[in-house]
C-alpha cells in the first residue's frame, strides 16, 4: 500500500465527494458468494438462521448471511421492567416451542416472560353460544409442555434468537443494509445477486424471502400474490389487572369473543397483565387510539360482557364523538355502561358487571360465572395502544422460476393470515421448520439447495396444509361477521356441539398445532416406503371416517349410539396420530 | 456476458458457448424432458449414501462412523460414467469426491462444465472428460466408487461395458448402476406412458430389448472374476457375487433396490430392500469388487 490510513481516507472521501456513483459501481462489481441470504431479520428470519446455523451436519457446507435492514442493536438489546410487556405478542403453540427447543433457541427466551395458555373460550357475540378448549381435558399437557401455547412477546423471542446467533459463526448478519435490488445472473442457472444499499453484493445459492407481507424477494421471483385486505384492523395493547386470586387460580385462560364487527381477544400474559388483539373496524379503530386510554379499557370491559345491541350503539357514541372532534371521556362512558347493564338487568354482583365498586370486589368469593369471563380491565399500559392493517394474502407458489429462481418464501412473505386464531407465526415457523430440514436432507444428498428439485419437498409440504389453516381462519372471520338470523343460529348450534364431541374438539386442536409435531417426519423421497404406504392406509381409515361422521350428519341419523362409535373412532386415530402419548 | 472460466481456458469460440448454453438449459432445466432425472437424482444418491455407511458400519468401530456427515466421499476418487449434463457428478462432487465425469457425447462434457463452472463452490474435484469408458482402461487410474447411472440400456454390448466398469474399480471398491428392467411392466411404464402418451421422455429415448434384467445382472457378477496383479503373475480373484440365496446375494456382496416413481406426488422413492415387485421396472444395483487378497 502506498497510502497512508490517513491519505486512504482522504482518497475516499474525495471519491465520494466526486462521484459516488463510481464508487458504488466499483464495489458492485466484486461480490461475495453466499449458500443463503436470507433477507429479513423478523422472527422467521431469525428463526431460520438459527436452525440452520445451528445444524452440525450441514455448518461445514454452509455459508449463511442474514440481511436486515433495521437496527437489530435494539431487539438484542431490548429489555423491559418486569411486569410491562410489549404489544406485540404470539401464542406459540407446542408444534412452534418443539421445533425452537431443538434448534436451540428456546433457551435464550426469557420465560419468565411467557405464560401458558391452558384453556381457551370461545363465543358468539350475538347467541353466547360457547365453546371450551383445555389442554388438560385434551391430554395436550405433558412433562414438556404445559397448556396448548404459550405467549411470548414477539421482542422476546427476537431477541432470544439473536442472542442463538451470536454463538454460531456460520451465520453472518448484515444489519442496517437494505436490499437496494436483485438482480438475476446473466447466464441461466447462475446464482442471483443481492445488492445492498451499503455497495456490497452477495451472490447467492439460494435467497430466503422472510421479508414480510411486501416482500421485494417475491416481487423479484414474480411469484403473484393471492388475497385482499379486510375491512378490519387490529387495536392491540397491554391490559393490566388484578389477579385472579385464590378461587379462580391461575391467569391462564384466553378469551375470545366474536363480535360481528371482528374477534375481541384477550391472551394472558402474567397474573395481572394480558394482551388484548381486537380486530375491529377501520374506524373505530382510530376512534379508539384516539379516546383517553381508561375509556379503551372501559370499551374492552364492556365488549367481553354487554349484549350486541349494546356494544353496537357504544361503537356509535365513541364513532359519533370522534368524528364531532370531542373524543368521548371516561365518565361519560362509564355512565353510559352502567345505564346500559342496568337496562340489562345485570346484577353488579355477577361478573358480567364490569362496574362493580372497587371496595365490594376486593376478598370476594367469586361470582359463579366467574370464569366464564376474564378479568376487569383497570388500566392500560401506557404507550402501548397500536392498530395494524389485517390481510389475506397467499402466494401462488413458494419458489421462484425462470428468471426468479433461487428463490424461495417463508413466514409472511409467503402468506398473511387473519390473526384470530392466532396462527401467523407459528405457520411461519412450521415453513422454517420445513426448510430447514429439506435444504438439510439436500445437503446429505449433495443436491444444489437452489435448485427446484431440492426445494419442492418444501412447498408440497408446507403450501396446502398453510393454504388449509388461512382458509379456516378466514371462513371463520366470515362467518362470525354476520348477525344474520339463520347463519347466527347454524353457527352457534354448531358450536354447540362441537363443544359436546371432545374427541373432534382434540382433533381440531391437534390441526391447530397444539400437540407437538412428530420431529423428524420423512420428505417424500425417503426409503421408508413402507412406513408411507402405512401412513397412507391411515389416512384413508381415517378419511372413511370422517366421511362416516358426515354422512351420519347429514341423513341425521345422529343418534347417542351413533356419537359414541363415532368418538371412539376419531379418539382411536387421534391415538394412532399421536402414538407417542399413552 | 460469457463464462470467463471457458474463455480463458480454451479455445472455445463464443459462438460454440451460445450453443452449449442453449442446450444447457435443456439438461437442466428441472421442469422440462429431464425432469424425471432430476427428481430420481436425490433417490439415486440416498442408494449411494447409504450403501457406503453401511459398509463403513461393517469394517469399523461403531463411533467412527458419522453417519450426519455432509462431505461423506471426502477423499474418495469417483468416476461417473455416462455423466450427461453432469446431474450426478455435481451431486457427488458436493459431497467432497475427487469426481470424474465422463461421457461419449462432447457436447454433454461441454454442458457439463458450464453448468459446473456457475456454481463457484464446486471447486478443483470435479473434471469432466469427452471419453469412452474403455479408454480409461489403458491408464493406470482407478477409483473407489464406479457410478454409471441410467446408461446400461442405451450401450451396444452391455457384457463388454459392465466389464470395463468393473476393471476401474479399485480392489474393495464399490460399482453403483441404475437401469430399468425387461418387464411388460417396465414397456408400459417407460415406453407406452412415458413416451407415448404422457410424452414426458423424449420418443426414441428407450428401447425395450436393450433392457437388463436385475437376475442378468446378477449372474453377470457370478461369474465375473477380476485379474489380480501379484508379483509379476496374474491371478483370479473370487467371482464378484460368490452365490445366491433364493435369488438373492448377501448384503455384503450385491444389492438390487427398486424405485418406485409415485405419479400423485410425482417423485421417485427408494424401495425398501426386498420389496415384493419393487424392481419390476427402474432399479439400482450394487456390487462390491472383491478386496485384492481374496
Amino acid at each position: 500500500m502506498f497510502l497512508s490510513g490517513n491519505g486512504a481516507r482522504l482518497l475516499s472521501k474525495s471519491l465520494q465527494r466526486t462521484s459516488p456513483n463510481r464508487l458504488l459501481r466499483y464495489f458492485s462489481s466484486a461480490h461475495e458468494d453466499f449458500d443463503v441470504v436470507i433477507v429479513g431479520g423478523g422472527p422467521a428470519g431469525l428463526a431460520l438462521a438459527c436452525a440452520l446455523g445451528s445444524k452440525a451436519e450441514i455448518q461445514s457446507a454452509l455459508k449463511i448471511a442474514l440481511v436486515e435492514a433495521g437496527d437489530l442493536f435494539k431487539v438484542r438489546d431490548w429489555s423491559s421492567p418486569a411486569g410491562s410487556f410489549s404489544n406485540r405478542v404470539v401464542s406459540l403453540t407446542n408444534a412452534s416451542q418443539t421445533f425452537l427447543k431443538d434448534a436451540g433457541s428456546w433457551d435464550h427466551v426469557e420465560l419468565e416472560r411467557t405464560a401458558p395458555i391452558e384453556e381457551m373460550q370461545v363465543w358468539d357475540g350475538i347467541s353466547d353460544a360457547r365453546i371450551t378448549f383445555s389442554a388438560s381435558e385434551m391430554g395436550a399437557s405433558s412433562d414438556s409442555h404445559s397448556g396448548m401455547a404459550r405467549l411470548t412477546e414477539t421482542l422476546n423471542l427476537q431477541r432470544g434468537l439473536l442472542r442463538q446467533l451470536q454463538s454460531l459463526p456460520t451465520v453472518q448478519i448484515l444489519e442496517k443494509n437494505k436490499v437496494q435490488h436483485i438482480t438475476a445472473d446473466e447466464t441461466p442457472g447462475g446464482w442471483p445477486s443481492v445488492h445492498l444499499d451499503s455497495g456490497r453484493t452477495l451472490k447467492a445459492r439460494l435467497i430466503v424471502g422472510a421479508d414480510g407481507p411486501n416482500s421485494p424477494v417475491r416481487s423479484f421471483a414474480n411469484i403473484a400474490s393471492y388475497g385482499w385486505s379486510y375491512d378490519t384492523q387490529a387495536v392491540v395493547c397491554t391490559m393490566e389487572h388484578s389477579p385472579r386470586g385464590p378461587f379462580l387460580g391461575p391467569n391462564t385462560t384466553a378469551y375470545q369473543r366474536f363480535l360481528p364487527t371482528g374477534p375481541i381477544a384477550f391472551l394472558p400474559i402474567s397474573d395481572t397483565a394480558s394482551s388484548l388483539v381486537w380486530s375491529t373496524r377501520p374506524a373505530l379503530a382510530s376512534a379508539f387510539k384516539a379516546c383517553e386510554p381508561s375509556v379503551l379499557a372501559r370499551m374492552i370491559n364492556a365488549a367481553f360482557r354487554l349484549p350486541d345491541v349494546s356494544m353496537n350503539y357504544l361503537h356509535n357514541l365513541i364513532l359519533e364523538s370522534h368524528e364531532a372532534g370531542r373524543p368521548i371521556t371516561e365518565e361519560e362512558i362509564s355512565a353510559e355502561i352502567l345505564w346500559r347493564e342496568q337496562s340489562h338487568s345485570i346484577d353488579y354482583t355477577s361478573a358480567y358487571s364490569s362496574t362493580t365498586p372497587e371496595a365490594f370486589s376486593e376478598n370476594r368469593i367469586p361470582p359463579s360465572d366467574a370464569e366464564m369471563l376474564p378479568p376487569v380491565v383497570t388500566s392500560i399500559q401506557p404507550g402501548t395502544v397500536a392498530s395494524f392493517p389485517l390481510r389475506y394474502n397467499h402466494a401462488e407458489s413458494y419458489i421462484g422460476e425462470g428468471q426468479g429462481s433461487r428463490t424461495v418464501l417463508v413466514g409472511d412473505a409467503a402468506h398473511t393470515i387473519h390473526p384470530l386464531a392466532g396462527q401467523g407465526l407459528n405457520l411461519g415457523l412450521g415453513d422454517v421448520e420445513c426448510l430447514s430440514r429439506c435444504i438439510t436432507e439436500a445437503i446429505l444428498r449433495g443436491g444444489d439447495i437452489g435448485a427446484y428439485t431440492s426445494l419442492l419437498p418444501f412447498t408440497r409440504e408446507r403450501y396446502l396444509e398453510n393454504h388449509k389453516i388461512m382458509s379456516a381462519c378466514d371462513k371463520l372471520h366470515k362467518i362470525y361477521s354476520t348477525t344474520s338470523g339463520p347463519i347466527v343460529q347454524l353457527r352457534s348450534v354448531g358450536l354447540e356441539v362441537l363443544n359436546e364431541l371432545d374427541s373432534i374438539k382434540a382433533a381440531i386442536m391437534m390441526s391447530a398445532g397444539s400437540v407437538s409435531r412428530n420431529d423428524h417426519r420423512p420428505l417424500s423421497y425417503n426409503s421408508e416406503a413402507r412406513t408411507t404406504m402405512f401412513d397412507i392406509a391411515a389416512k384413508c381409515v381415517e378419511n372413511l371416517n370422517t366421511a362416516t361422521r358426515v354422512a351420519q350428519a347429514a341423513g341425521g341419523g345422529l343418534t347417542g349410539l351413533a356419537v359414541n362409535v363415532l368418538q371412539n373412532m376419531a379418539k382411536a386415530a387421534a391415538s394412532y396420530q399421536n402414538p407417542s402419548k399413552p | 456476458m460469457f463464462p470467463t472460466r471457458l474463455l480463458r481456458s480454451s479455445t472455445v469460440n463464443a459462438s460454440e458457448i451460445a450453443h452449449f448454453s442453449r442446450l444447457s438449459s435443456e439438461w437442466w432445466n428441472e421442469r422440462g424432458e429431464f425432469s424425471f432425472l432430476h427428481k430420481m437424482n436425490p433417490v439415486r444418491m440416498q442408494f449411494i449414501r447409504e450403501k457406503l455407511l453401511e459398509t463403513a458400519y461393517d469394517e469399523q468401530a461403531e463411533e467412527a462412523v458419522d453417519t450426519k456427515k455432509a462431505r461423506l466421499l471426502e477423499g474418495l476418487d469417483v468416476l461417473d460414467i455416462g455423466c450427461g449434463g453432469g446431474l450426478l457428478s455435481e451431486s457427488l462432487a458436493r459431497l467432497g469426491a475427487r469426481t470424474t465425469g465422463i461421457d461419449a457425447s462432447e457436447s454433454n462434457i461441454a454442458i457439463a462444465k458450464h453448468h459446473a463452472s456457475l456454481d463457484p463452490r464446486l471447486g478443483e474435484n470435479l473434471i469432466y472428460k469427452h471419453a469412452a469408458a474403455e479408454s480409461l482402461l489403458a491408464q493406470s487410474k482407478r477409483y473407489d466408487v464406479v457410478c454409471s447411472m441410467e446408461v446400461l440400456e442405451h450401450v451396444d454390448n452391455p457384457a463388454m461395458f459392465l466389464k470395463t466398469c468393473a476393471e476401474l474399480v479399485k480392489p474393495s471398491g464399490h460399482l453403483f448402476l441404475s437401469t430399468i428392467s425387461r418387464t411388460p411392466l417396465s414397456y408400459f411404464l417407460t415406453i407406452v406412458m412415458a413416451e407415448k402418451i404422457l410424452r414426458e421422455v423424449a420418443d426414441g429415448t428407450h428401447t425395450y430389448s436393450k433392457y437388463i434384467k436385475p437376475s442378468e445382472l446378477l449372474d453377470f457378477f457370478q461369474t465375473h472374476r477380476s485379474t489380480v496383479e501379484g508379483d509379476g503373475t496374474l491371478t483370479q480373484s473370487r467371482a464378484w457375487i460368490t452365490r445366491l440365496y433364493s435369488g438373492e446375494p448377501t448384503r455384503k456382496e450385491a444389492e438390487v433396490r427398486g424405485m418406485i416413481y409415485n405419479p400423485l406426488s410425482s417423485s421417485w422413492i427408494l424401495a425398501p430392500r426386498g420389496a415384493w415387485g419393487a424392481a419390476e421396472c427402474n432399479y439400482l444395483f450394487w456390487v462390491r469388487k472383491p478386496a485384492s487378497e481374496e
